[in-house]
């Protein structure tokens, strides 16, 4: 069955007259996904190879009440306008696709979600993706299908590059897919891997789930938790990165904004002790992460 | 981007929160109006000053020169001290801990409280989460304190901070209530809406090299993908040339893992155009004494292969490059790059040698470290 993205996923497009937005809108068609609308503000009326645009979002659910999921790839500074009305339109799945989103804003949006009821994955996600079934987002790029393959590991990652760097080591290696996520690497993100692993331990398809997390924050160690308490049932496997970035001056930043540490907290060794103690496999090399699985 | 002291509490005080009277100065000959006993506080941007000589304590006017002369040529815990807050001295009564930053356990703000002991060890800390959509309405602190709470939480959220710390708040013996220093961290992504801006900061302890400035410059004004905003300049002998913000700091892992000496730390991710990556190639193999060049990635989603690897390409040839030079990419056009690759190194001499997606990423670093360095050394 897969998680978040399934046969029943119906997309709308929020930014979906920019460069980037009307892109992924078409790989999103070319794999299958039902993508139903798009908005941007002033732009109704338009199409987008071939969807109708919308000044807003409650105009695309006049003509498209069956929208369920929406990807929202606006520059940064429209991001939190962007999720606050997918928020009050109460579309259950909200994919931010944007990078470099003020952290006061995803904090707001993630607390105006909880309070709505509805889902945000992102900021700086890649997209989620349910090979053979659909895609929401840039995840796989134009064609997801010679890295993604349809199976029963889920993938959950903090990095966009690596989740197709993963699953492609598994698919090269003969083991496919349910779902893979890239949840973003934020400091605050709308989902954590505790919230993706509580949707796998639910679906069947799933029987084990990587991990792929870095240093910085505590959501590997909110991970580790989670399976010690017993609420994570299914076979883990995480790889984690980042101890160079331990080596620099504290307080440098690289790519990721979540993968940076003061003081011990978020530090490479709480993340691997914590996961070790929890029982979760540790990978040293992604290249490992297939033979750990069937282990 | 982490703030100074004395610029944290330039925004304490444009929000309110009484601060010591104080006066920044630079060149040593510069007139002090503060009247002794003063304190003399070097603007670094380590912590634990007062453990590495960075607080001075002047009690007698006769020896304020000889003080400020002798700090301002120090170093604090290897950063150079270029400028020196000097303050009134304040008697203490009682002092805490106050700060507002986010947490990822509540996946919103928090506010740290703490009472008791001198020095931050000494106070004992607790953490209440903030509701981001109410606001902080002086709750969880002692009476006397709601009012300068409330004017931190302001500064927290007006100049969209990721860290907004007074450590120690005191009060004084004739009552007042004053933040004796200022740990201020902005959020770099909010800059598009914030009107104050700080000069680049000397994180290293040290300037910014000439080649982190050039790198930075590239994504200005263009937004198309990135290539060089994250630069720096490291001690060692490989350079390097990632891909994507996670896929980056796994490779520098894997090379450190098999004794490699990166001899930077880059990244370029989404789609930059070729010229991007022609300057970012320019910068980063203009160091001395390179051993050899690894440009890596993992399995991109959309950043396009063939234009990424020529304008690599370009700039080798600007610089003439002749170490090894290790290729591991994978994603949109990688074929018709390798193969186009592997003409240019045959016709143009350079030492190329290529991996795709069959081979692992971090496997290269082993690649690498061994053409750079001869396998007998490793």
């Amino acid at each position: 069955m897969a998680i978040l993205v399934n046969d029943k996923t119906k997309v709308l497009v929020q930014g979906i007259t920019g460069k980037e937005g009307s892109k992924v809108a078409l790989q999103m068609k070319n794999y299958g996904t039902k993508v139903l609308a798009g908005v941007t503000p002033g732009k109704g009326g338009q199409e987008v190879h071939g969807v109708p645009v919308y000044n807003t979002i409650a105009e695309a659910l006049d003509s498209h009440p069956g929208i369920n999921t929406s990807l929202i790839s606006v520059p940064n500074f429209a991001v939190f306008g962007a999720m606050q009305e997918a928020i009050a339109a109460q579309i259950p799945l909200i994919n931010v696709f944007t990078e470099h989103v003020p952290i006061a804003d995803t904090a707001k949006a993630i607390a105006m979600a909880k309070k709505a009821g509805v889902r945000i994955v992102g900021p700086s996600s890649m997209g989620i993706i349910s090979p053979g079934i659909g895609k929401v987002g840039q995840i796989g790029g134009e064609d997801p299908r010679g890295v993604f393959s349809k199976g029963n590991v889920g993938v959950i990652s903090k990095s966009g590059g690596m989740s197709s760097e993963v699953s492609w080591i598994l698919t090269k290696n003969g083991i496919g897919q349910s779902t893979v996520i890239g949840i973003g690497g934020d400091i605050l993100e709308g989902s954590t891997f505790t919230d993706m692993m509580e949707e796998f331990e639910k679906d069947e398809q799933t029987k084990s789930v990587v991990i792929f997390g870095e240093i910085g924050g505590t959501y590997e160690e909110e991970a580790a938790e989670m399976i010690k308490s017993g609420r994570f049932t299914k076979k883990v496997v995480a790889f984690i990165s980042g101890l160079f970035a331990e080596s620099l001056p504290q307080g440098t930043k690289l790519g990721h904004a979540g993968a940076i540490v003061y003081g011990d907290k978020g530090s490479y060794k709480s993340k691997i002790n914590s996961l070790t103690e929890a029982g979760v496999t540790i990978a040293k090399t992604p290249d490992e992460i297939p033979d750990l699985l069937t282990m | 981007m982490l703030l100074y002291e004395f610029e944290g509490k330039k925004l304490f005080k444009s929000c309110g929160i009484e601060i010591p009277n104080s006066q920044l100065i630079e060149p040593p000959d510069e007139e002090i109006k503060i009247k002794a006993p003063l304190v003399l506080k070097a603007q670094v941007l380590s912590g634990k000053r007062a453990d590495s000589g960075g607080i001075v304590v002047v009690d007698d006017e006769s020896k304020l020169k000889v003080s400020v002369l002798a700090l301002l040529g120090s170093s604090v815990n290897g950063e150079k001290v270029e400028k020196i807050l000097v303050e009134e001295m304040v008697e203490i009564d009682k002092e805490y801990y106050l700060s507002f930053s986010y947490s990822t356990e509540n996946r919103g703000p928090v506010m740290s409280f703490g009472e008791g002991g001198t020095g931050a060890e000494g106070k004992e800390i607790k953490i209440y989460p903030v509701d981001i959509l109410e606001g902080y309405k002086g709750e969880n602190v002692s009476d006397s304190l709601k009012e300068t709470a409330k004017k931190l939480w302001e500064v927290f959220i007006k100049y969209d901070c990721e860290l907004a710390e007074i450590n120690p708040l005191v009060v004084t013996k004739d009552g007042k209530i004053m933040a004796l220093d200022a740990k201020v961290i902005l959020d770099d992504d909010a800059n598009f809406r914030r009107e104050e801006k700080f000069p680049e900061r000397n994180l290293f302890g040290r300037p910014p090299t000439e080649a982190e400035i050039e790198a930075r410059k590239i994504d200005e004004g263009d937004h198309r993908g990135t290539s060089g905003s994250v630069y720096w300049d490291l001690d060692g002998d490989i350079a390097v040339i990632a891909a994507g913000g996670g896929g980056s700091v796994v490779c520098m892992d894997a090379l450190i893992a098999y004794g490699g000496k990166p001899a930077n730390y880059t990244e370029h991710s989404g789609n930059p155009p070729r010229e991007k990556l022609k300057k970012l190639t320019e910068i980063v193999l203009a160091k001395q004494g390179l051993k050899g060049c690894w440009f890596v990635g993992g399995t991109a989603n959309f950043t396009d292969i063939y234009e990424t690897l020529m304008g690599f390409v370009e700039g080798l040839r600007e610089v003439k490059f002749k170490g090894p030079i290790v290729i591991r990419r994978s994603g949109p056009n990688d074929k018709k790059a390798f193969d186009e690759l592997k003409i240019i190194g045959e016709k143009e001499g350079f030492d190329f040698h290529i991996f795709g997606r069959e081979t692992p990423m971090t496997a290269t670093a082993k690649t690498i470290v061994d053409l750079a360095y001869g396998k007998e050394e490793k």
